[in-house]
């Protein structure tokens, strides 16, 4: 009847075979029977508490004898049912069992329950958010009562506009308690921060922390509330839900590449819903990425090219503005030569405006000067994706016990939010081993069983430790060893850094360096992800490589390294060749490097002319501003007229990502399309387009008529990419994930419907892989008294577009300095006190923040924030230094 | 060792002490000296006699004789009297006091105390009390001479069945407990005593803590655990404090804690105590509460025994099981089973209160009849009325009428009656009882009590309450019986735990066996037992009234009119029906209708 692993049951008379373990809930639903609920959640622990899945359940009665099914006189086995209906969301399957969902009795219990739900909800419908995708609506269509038993005039009062936040409203009154959003919280966001206060008919849902309801992750809860309780301060009576256009999307806030729709009514959009995709963002999005979409129709958007006449810059016509460039640029060329070009783009564009700008600098131009890494990416950038990037079809979110994660420097609740969802998830539901080191106590610690903490700046000391002890207790996978070049010699390098050595640079024990190692080297599946707080050391890219290599995790599935890259497609800008030294796909230039980014910011470098797009580096640093000013010539493509756009001496207006097709490529080399939802403001052109025309009139031939067009190329030129035409991003998920899970029952859109494409890694094919030694640099020193300033990066960052988001200005960072307990009564400051923190004849002064949880002896200062203080004392690409601080400022806070 | 053929324990509780205790004590010794006693009477300090009231107070054994109220000037005579020449002090004696509900009295024909047997007896604070009754020796027994699954046997030969409430044989439980695979095991004590006016577990727990502690040290041993815990209400403070103290002695002892009695066996214990939440004494969410979560209740299966305490293997029981299980080891199953009925074995403690003339505590051998209970034990109902309908079983119990007095107190028979065992309560009532307002006054409290996790229990009962409120304030309407029967059922069928699930009881007894109450509520507007304010009227009897005035004055709302010497009058649209007037009648005059 069954083999090991399913059982086999019935239900209302039809057979169905499932693995162990199943719950009933999910059996029916695989053979078309609908059993309805509130409370279940197939991401959330089931509690039973709602009752409206109550069916009948027996199983066969078991001979005590014999150990057999009795029969009856037909030879079927007799069925014993409970005596009570059982709650099918967390009844498991039995074999031989048999399920009655749509019994007289069963149905009676249910539409009992419904009309006790019923009895306490204010059914506001007209006015509720959830109205028209609303599973309590649903489901009295199909199985409440006609009529109500219970007067109006005795429903539940409770009060109607109750914020539990900044972000979310709660109605107490439709709130039918099945604690969705407590559990979300403490189950999955790991914030328990929501409970349910008071008992019976008083209990009602309520915000422990302050700021109230304190999430980077609030807005999943309002997506799994099944009535409208809880909804977005944004979308509040924003829009009936069946008035709304939605068009698939791609966040991007961040490197993860969260699958999103773009609701949109009225060429305005309304809401941004998470886009289910298991294998990126399952089905939750981060509140960034839902709140912060305002960018998109903000009225000061640029509308129109603008050229510089004197101090001002005036609107003009594309023509005209493109003519200029193409003057300028031409004229350039030839009076200093293509090395007086360069481009400088950010990562937030897509592959297709990616691709093209480096393609325009190298063959219209005829110059390698093009770079990405400025802003966030200025300070960390990877290749090791090339070679040991996590295998293809790799699921964070189906991990489990067999598999070490090693996190290193990467605080994955600010720097990517839904990873820290999938990284935590691993730990906590399905037993992976989570090795979570950093220089500071994040977030992840609270789920990872092993936590290192190590001396800030010495990550990549950690990291060869480990790879020495994976050499010197023979942990290399044997399968590999053949392909490994330079065993010998990485061999030779790391005999020094035994577990005692780097347990002196490093401060953590010997033995934890030796048990991390064993746990990493050991596991089946091995996952790395480095993140900002290690930084870009060379050191330490090539020690991740090597630990990936050695222990044979890359090149498969559940296995390899991530980089937590800072921008929507800084793995795009890596991968299309936006590098000086790297043409698309990674191969090396032919010929002479150009300038990176850094070089081309220098004041007195060649560079006479400059192309920027979606950058601002006249923002990021004082030295790159004095570096734009000596500029001939500079062209800025952006949304916003941002401070390098207010230096330009052209202004070409762009595209937001919700205003045109194109990919991302998000840090786990999935390629994602987008589409457009929203026309754009005034003339604003894609970013390719503006390329595009600016090749025209340089003279090149270029064929592209859509963003379609350009991919195709890219497939064709660009080996990696090979199975990425747009027929192939936007094919749809595959059957078996589109049943599985669900973000709520009666969503008003479909939600599930492409899939991405990962491209393959070197490791993943035969090539020999090489395994190299970069020393690292020795960690900062600290002389007495001083401290070591550490710059982490926070979600709720001074980035130009989350600017224009409103409602999540009172969680924006304010610049400050946090100290631990210690150092500030050492200081004797408190929080709200000024303290300068100098290096160098860099001073700043900042508001402190007291820390308790904070090692001492380190000062942090977040990346990205108001005035830059963090980048004006370290460098754009600078990680760690040491530092004084003092109480007191004695001048104002710089910028 | 020294032989005395007497020993005097004089009471030390801080009440006998402030009232000269200490003199006493000191006048006993000097006097035995002078009267050349010492050698032959051994004075010693003890505490909870009893008569702290009337004190300083001693007792003297072997006869049991209780003196109170002492001086030291009397000493003299009464050691003469007493020791000397063998005669009683007549004078001194302690009077039989009427005692007042919670204290437990002697025992009254037709008790068997088991569970009770040292409470009131020995000092619970003392851990040799104790000992000196037979205390621990079963648990020497048990490792010294048993294996576990023999001391499950022997439980399970008993017959034992949980004292909670829901019966479930202990044996069982234990065997689950035992074969389920996780470790560590735990070993609970659901001591949250909660139904309103029981209070059998607080008195084993203040007066016999060590009794439940020696049971649940065996249980450990059958089932395997290492750890455990007494989840006691926070409302029994003493039995908080006495536990803690017992545990102490015990480990002191060597009784708790590693390698008990040399046997390798190892466990240990802790109190944790309740938030005041009825529901909590729900196992399941008695274990959220211990783990620091929510009290509220998850669905079972899994049961406790597979997936309790922290995921682990978990036996629960309550205070009154393991009290029982020492006896059982000792004595043997075959004792306890004598005992009791052919399902229902061994004895079971009640708390009487209501309308009888004699509430308190009893323990009773299970399958003796209510009537025995009421009126044997009870003594019948207060000032001659007649008997209306016994509730049994808490507040999820349900209330049952004559024709059920001859029936046998078992698990079964009360389950069959449309009532429960529950832990004990047993509310008597009288005819002036409205068995309406009765319902109405137990909803009321299991709605209020509902923990809100599951929306039948949470929207259900208060929809029940909604309605009987209704109708005892004479609103009530065609259909609300049919409405009740309904809900009473689903509600009994779709709640999550216990709590909703027995919810309905009340109200579902009162409906089958008092219907034609709620008929005379609602379509009469009639409250037969004239309690429901909405129901019923006063009116002064003309022929009665002396015209006293007392009635107008004390009237709150100055409903009443009438000169002096007149007869008075009351208006009913004006009466808020207080029922003043009629307490502060001299004459009798004021009557209800």
């Amino acid at each position: 009847m069954s083999d090991n692993s399913n059982v086999t049951l019935t239900i209302d008379g039809q057979q169905v075979t499932v693995p162990k373990g199943t719950l009933v809930v999910e059996a029916a639903r695989k053979i078309g029977i609908e059993i309805p609920v509130f409370c279940y959640h197939d991401k959330l622990e089931p509690v039973g508490m709602c009752r409206m899945c109550l069916v009948e359940v027996g199983t066969p009665v078991i001979n005590r004898e014999t150990g057999k099914p009795e029969l009856d006189e037909q030879g079927q086995p007799v069925i014993r049912f409970f005596p009570k209906p059982m709650t099918a969301c967390n009844t498991v399957v039995s074999d031989g069992m048999v399920v009655k969902v749509n019994s007289e009795s069963a149905l009676a219990d249910r539409k009992a329950v419904l009309e006790f739900i019923l009895t306490s909800h204010p059914l506001d419908c007209p006015v509720c958010d959830k109205g028209g995708e609303c599973p309590l609506q649903d489901l009295t269509i199909r199985h409440g009562p006609g009529v109500s038993r219970f007067d109006y005039e005795d429903k539940q009062h409770f009060p109607k506009r109750y914020p539990l936040g900044d972000l979310i409203v709660l109605d107490m009154e439709r709130c039918i308690i099945c604690a969705r959003c407590v559990r979300f919280q403490n189950e999955i966001a790991h914030d328990p921060v929501l409970a349910i206060e008071e008992r019976g008919r008083n209990a009602h849902i309520v915000s422990y922390s302050n700021p109230g309801f304190d999430s980077h992750y609030s807005g999943n809860t309002t997506d799994i509330c099944p009535v409208g309780a809880l909804t977005t301060r944004d979308f509040r009576f924003g829009a009936r839900a069946w008035e709304l256009t939605n068009y698939p999307s791609v966040c991007n806030h961040c490197g993860v590449g969260c699958n999103t729709v773009l609701s949109t009514r009225l060429g305005k959009i309304k809401r941004i819903m998470p886009r289910q995709n298991e294998a990126v963002n399952e089905i939750w999005i981060c509140d960034k990425g839902r709140f912060g979409h305002h960018f998109n129709g903000s009225p000061r958007r640029l509308t129109a090219p603008l050229v510089r006449q004197g101090d001002e810059l005036v609107e003009t016509t594309w023509d005209d503005a493109l003519r200029r460039v193409a003057e300028k640029f031409a004229a350039i060329k030839q009076t200093a030569g293509p090395d007086a070009l360069g481009g400088i783009a950010g990562a937030r564009l897509s592959n297709e405006d990616l691709y093209l700008f480096q393609k325009f600098f190298r063959e219209v131009i005829g110059t390698n000067n093009v770079d990405h890494r400025v802003g966030l990416n200025a300070a960390l950038e990877d290749e090791t994706a090339y070679t040991v990037g996590v295998g293809c079809d790799t699921d964070l979110g189906r991990v489990g016990r067999d598999t070490t994660i090693l996190v290193l420097g990467a605080d994955l609740d600010e720097e990517a939010p839904i990873l820290y969802l999938r990284v935590a998830g691993a730990a906590s539901k399905r037993g992976a081993h989570v090795i979570n080191a950093g220089a500071r106590r994040t977030k992840l610690d609270g789920q990872a069983q092993t936590v290192l903490r190590y001396r800030c700046g010495s990550a990549a000391h950690l990291a060869w430790g480990l790879v020495a002890e994976v050499l010197a207790h023979g942990l290399v996978n044997q399968d590999w060893a053949a392909r490994l070049e330079g065993l010998a010699d990485l061999q030779k390098a790391v005999q020094a850094y035994t577990p005692e050595k780097v347990a002196a640079t490093t401060g953590v024990p010997a033995e934890a360096i030796s048990a991390a190692a064993k746990a990493f080297a050991g596991a089946e599946n091995g996952i790395i992800l480095f993140g900002l707080e290690a930084g870009s050391d060379p050191s330490l890219r090539a020690a991740v490589e090597a630990l990936a290599l050695l222990t044979g995790h890359a090149g498969r599935p559940d296995n390899g390294v991530i980089a937590v890259l800072p921008h929507a497609n800084s793995r795009g800008a890596a991968d299309m060749g936006v590098l000086p030294h790297r043409l698309p796909g990674y191969r090396p230039v032919e010929g002479q490097a150009g300038l990176s980014a850094a070089e081309m910011l220098t004041p007195g470098s060649p560079v006479k002319g400059l192309l920027i797009a979606a950058a601002d580096p006249a923002a990021d640093s004082d030295t790159w501003r004095a570096a734009l000013e000596q500029l001939d010539f500079l062209v800025v493509q952006e949304l916003f007229l941002t401070e390098t756009a207010r230096m330009a001496d052209v202004v070409l207006p762009a595209r937001g990502v919700a205003e045109r097709d194109g990919s991302f490529t998000n840090l786990e080399r999935r390629v994602q399309a987008f589409d457009p939802g929203v026309p754009a403001p005034g003339q604003a052109w894609a970013d390719w387009l503006i390329i595009s025309a600016l090749a025209g009139m340089m003279g090149a031939d270029w064929p592209y008529a859509s963003a379609d067009g350009v991919m195709a190329e890219i497939t064709r030129s660009v080996p990696l990419y090979q199975g990425m035409a747009f027929e192939n991003l936007v094919a749809p998920i595959t059957l078996e994930r589109r049943t599985s899970h669900y973000i709520y029952e009666g969503m008003s859109f479909t939600a599930d419907i492409r899939e991405g494409v990962q491209w393959p890694t070197l490791a993943e094919g035969d090539a020999s892989l090489p395994l190299r030694f970069v020393a690292p640099a020795d960690p900062p020193a600290a002389d007495d008294g001083d401290f070591i300033l550490a710059a982490p990066r926070v979600l709720y960052d001074a980035g130009r577009l989350l600017a224009e988001a409103e409602l999540v200005q009172p969680r924006l960072h304010r610049p400050e300095a946090v100290l631990s307990a210690g150092d500030a009564a050492r200081l004797g400051v408190q929080t709200g006190d000024t303290v300068t923190v100098s290096r160098g004849d860099v001073s700043v002064s900042l508001p402190v923040r007291v820390d308790r949880k904070l090692e001492t002896g380190i000062v942090l200062v977040a990346r990205n924030l108001e005035g830059r203080p963090a980048e004006k004392l370290l460098g754009p690409a600078g990680l760690v230094a040491a530092v004084q601080v003092e109480k007191g400022g004695g001048m104002k806070a710089e910028g | 060792m020294k032989f005395y053929r007497s020993h005097v324990l004089v009471c030390v509780d801080p009440e006998c002490l402030a009232k000269g205790a200490h003199d006493i004590l000191d006048g006993l010794q000097d006097e035995l000296v002078y009267q050349g006693l010492i050698d032959e009477v051994q004075v010693l300090e003890t505490s909870r006699i009893g008569g702290c009231a009337n004190g300083p107070e001693i007792v003297v054994y072997p006869e049991g004789v209780h003196y109170v109220g002492l001086s030291v000037d009397q000493l003299p005579f009464l050691v003469e009297e007493h020791f000397l020449k063998g005669r009683v002090v007549e004078s001194l004696l302690a009077k039989e006091v009427k005692r007042a509900d919670e204290e437990l009295g002697p025992p009254k024909p037709k008790e068997v105390r088991v569970v009770l047997r040292n409470c009131g007896k020995i000092d619970p604070e003392n851990i040799e009390d104790y000992i000196a009754e037979d205390g621990y020796q079963a648990l020497g027994k048990v490792l010294s001479e048993m294996t576990p699954e023999q001391v499950i046997e022997e439980v399970l030969a008993s017959g034992l069945r949980g004292r909670g409430g829901a019966g479930f044989p202990t044996g069982r439980k234990w065997q689950f407990c035992r074969s389920a695979p996780g470790s560590p095991k735990y070993i609970i004590c659901n001591a949250d005593e909660g139904d309103p006016g029981a209070f059998m577990n607080r008195r084993v727990l203040e007066g016999d803590p060590h009794s439940v502690i020696e049971g649940m040290i065996i249980a450990a041993y059958a089932i395997g655990a290492s750890r455990g815990y007494i989840y006691c209400r926070a409302e029994y403070p003493v039995a908080v404090r006495t536990l803690n103290i017992a545990i102490k002695q015990a480990r002191n002892l060597g009784l708790l804690g590693d390698d008990i009695l040399g046997s390798g066996f190892s466990f240990d214990l802790e109190v944790r105590m309740g938030a005041g939440a009825f529901v909590c004494g729900e196992e399941t969410a008695l274990m959220a509460s211990i783990e620091g979560k929510r009290g509220e209740p998850r669905p079972r299966p899994p049961f406790p025994a597979v997936k309790g305490l922290w995921g682990k293997p978990t036996n629960i029981n309550n205070v009154e099981t393991y009290a029982n299980v020492p006896q059982i080891i000792l004595k043997g199953a075959q004792w306890f089973a004598s005992m009791g009925t052919e399902k229902s074995k061994g004895t079971k403690t009640f708390a009487i209160a209501g309308d009888v003339n004699n509430t308190g505590l009893i323990e009773v051998p299970l399958g003796i009849t209510l009537r025995e209970v009421i009126f044997d034990i009870g003594e019948g109902i207060k000032g001659g009325k007649k008997f209306k309908a016994v509730q049994t079983g808490g507040p999820m119990g349900g209330c049952l009428p004559e024709q059920y007095l001859d029936m046998p107190v078992d698990y079964e028979s009360l389950t069959a009656a449309g009532s429960i065992m529950g832990s004990g309560g047993m509310i008597v009532m009288d005819e002036d009882t409205c068995m309406v307002d009765i319902a109405r006054f137990f909803m009321e409290f299991t709605q209020d009590e509902s923990c809100g996790k599951c929306t039948p229990c949470r929207v259900g009962t208060r929809r029940i309450l909604e309605i009987l409120e209704r109708i005892c304030d004479g609103h009530g309407k065609d259909g609300d019986i049919e409405t009740l029967e309904m809900l009473c059922q689903q509600i009994k069928a779709t709640s999550l735990c216990g709590l909703g699930q027995g919810a309905p009881n009340p109200v579902e007894s009162t409906l089958k066996h008092f219907r034609h109450e709620y008929e005379a509520h609602i379509y009469e507007k009639r409250c037969p037992a004239k309690v429901c304010r909405g129901l019923i009227h006063y009116r002064i009897s003309d022929n009665v009234c002396t015209g006293c005035m007392v009635c107008a004055r004390n009237c709150p709302v100055e409903a009443i009119s009438g000169e002096r010497r007149q007869v008075h009058y009351i208006d009913p649209d004006i009466c808020i029906r207080c029922g003043i007037c009629q307490q502060v009648c001299n004459f009798n005059a004021v009557e209800v209708y």
